[in-house]
C-alpha cells in the first residue's frame, strides 16, 4: 500500500485510469486493495465511469433497454462477488468487460428464442400493406398536373438552424432518443444496430437472421418515422402560424 | 391506408421517370446502394430537378447522423444506488473490525 513508485498512473491517477493498468502492476494492486477493502468511492467511480459503455455493449446483444440494464446490473453484481477471486492477470477493465460479454451473450441467446424474428415476421413485401413513409396528403393526387409530386404545403423545407447547431442540438437529441424508444421493436432494433451502433447490414442480417430485403424494409420504416419526428420538431419550433413554404 | 401506384412507373417505353412520392419510398435502398442501375439513373435525374426531394434526402442523412451521435445511455439511478448498496453492505465493518477485507462474501453469484 505504501509503495508509490515510478508507475505512470501514480497517486494522482483516477480509479478509472488505474483500472486500465496492466495485470500485476503496482497501480492495479493498489486499486484491488482498495476495492476489496470496501472503498465505496473507488467502486462508485468505476460504476459511473463504465456503465455507459457497458450498456452500449449490452445493447448489441439484447433487444431492449431494460434488458441491457439488467445485464449491466448482473455484471456489476458478479464483479462485486468475484473480486476476491480475480487473479489480476488482465487489467480490471478487461475482466469486467469480459464478464459483461458473457452475461449479455447468454441473455441474447435466450431472447432470440422468444423474439419473433423469422417465424412470425409479417411479410411486408407487398407495398400495398406498407404504410407510406410520408403522409400521402403531402403529395398531389392522380388528377393533378404533376401526380405524385409534393404539394406546395407538403414539401420538405430546410431545417433551420441545422441539427448540429447548439440552439437545437440538445432538444433534438432528446426528441430523437424518445422517438427511437417508441419505434416498434423490430424497427427499433435494426435502427439501433445499424445507425446507433454502426453495424453493417451484413452483420445485422446475420445477427438477427433477417433477409437483406427485410432488414432494409425495417430500416427504411424506422428511419422514415424518425425523420418525420424531427420534422415535427422543427415545425413545432417555428410555431403553428408559420407556413411550411 | 393509401398508396399505391406501382413503384417507379415507366413513363415512356424505356426511360424510367420517378415522382417524389416514389422517391421517398426508395431513399433507403438508394443510400444502401441496393437499387438497379436504371433506377439509380432515374433517381439522379429526379434529384437534379427536385429541390424538395433533395431536402428530404438530406434530412434522412441528418437523421442517421444524429442517431450515430446520440449520447451514451447511463445507468438508471435506482440500479446504480442498488449496486452501491450491495457493495457497501458486503463490506460493512463488523464489531471492531474496521476493514471489511477479512469478511467473506455471504453468497456467490452464479
Amino acid at each position: 500500500m505504501e509503495q508509490q513508485p515510478e508507475d505512470p498512473p501514480g497517486p494522482g491517477a483516477t480509479v478509472v485510469e488505474a483500472a486500465v493498468a496492466v495485470g500485476g502492476s503496482h497501480v492495479q494492486a493498489d486499486l484491488l486493495d482498495r476495492l476489496r477493502a470496501g472503498d465505496r468511492i473507488a467502486f462508485a467511480e468505476l460504476v459511473n465511469g463504465w456503465s455507459p459503455a457497458l450498456l452500449r455493449l449490452a445493447q448489441l446483444h439484447v433487444s431492449t433497454r431494460a434488458s441491457a440494464e439488467e445485464v449491466v446490473q448482473e455484471t456489476w453484481l458478479a464483479v462485486i462477488h468475484q473480486l476476491d477471486r480475480f487473479e489480476g492477470r488482465s487489467s480490471l477493465r478487461t475482466w469486467v468487460f469480459r464478464i459483461l460479454e458473457n452475461v449479455a451473450r447468454g441473455r441474447g441467446r435466450r431472447e432470440a428464442r422468444t423474439l419473433p424474428w423469422s417465424s412470425a415476421f409479417p411479410e411486408p413485401r407487398d407495398p400495398a400493406d406498407a404504410p407510406p413513409s410520408v403522409d400521402s396528403t403531402r403529395f398531389r393526387g392522380p388528377e393533378d398536373r404533376w401526380p405524385g409530386g409534393w404539394t406546395p404545403t407538403g414539401r420538405p423545407t430546410s431545417w433551420q438552424p441545422p441539427p448540429d447547431d447548439a440552439a437545437v442540438a440538445a432538444e433534438l437529441r432528446r426528441r430523437l432518443g424518445d422517438a427511437l424508444a417508441e419505434l416498434p421493436d423490430r424497427q427499433r432494433i435494426v435502427v439501433e444496430l445499424r445507425d446507433v451502433h454502426g453495424l453493417t447490414s451484413e452483420e445485422v442480417c446475420e445477427r438477427l437472421r433477417l433477409s437483406p430485403g427485410n432488414q432494409r424494409i425495417l430500416l427504411h420504416r424506422g428511419r422514415a418515422r424518425l425523420r418525420q419526428q424531427l420534422e415535427d420538431f422543427y415545425r413545432d419550433r417555428r410555431g403553428p402560424g408559420d407556413d411550411r413554404v | 391506408m393509401t398508396v399505391s401506384e406501382l413503384p417507379y412507373d415507366a413513363g415512356g417505353d424505356s426511360e424510367l421517370v420517378m415522382v417524389c412520392r416514389e422517391f421517398v419510398e426508395l431513399v433507403t435502398e438508394h443510400l444502401e446502394g441496393s437499387l438497379p442501375q436504371e433506377v439509380e439513373r432515374a433517381i439522379g435525374a429526379h434529384l437534379e430537378l427536385c429541390e424538395p426531394c433533395l431536402q428530404y434526402l438530406g434530412q434522412v442523412r441528418a437523421t442517421v447522423g444524429l442517431l450515430g451521435a446520440l449520447p451514451a445511455p447511463s445507468l438508471s439511478p435506482v440500479v446504480r444506488t442498488r449496486l452501491l448498496d450491495v457493495y457497501a453492505r458486503l463490506h460493512e465493518p463488523r464489531s471492531g473490525d474496521r476493514h471489511g477485507d477479512q469478511e467473506r462474501p455471504p453468497r456467490r453469484q452464479m
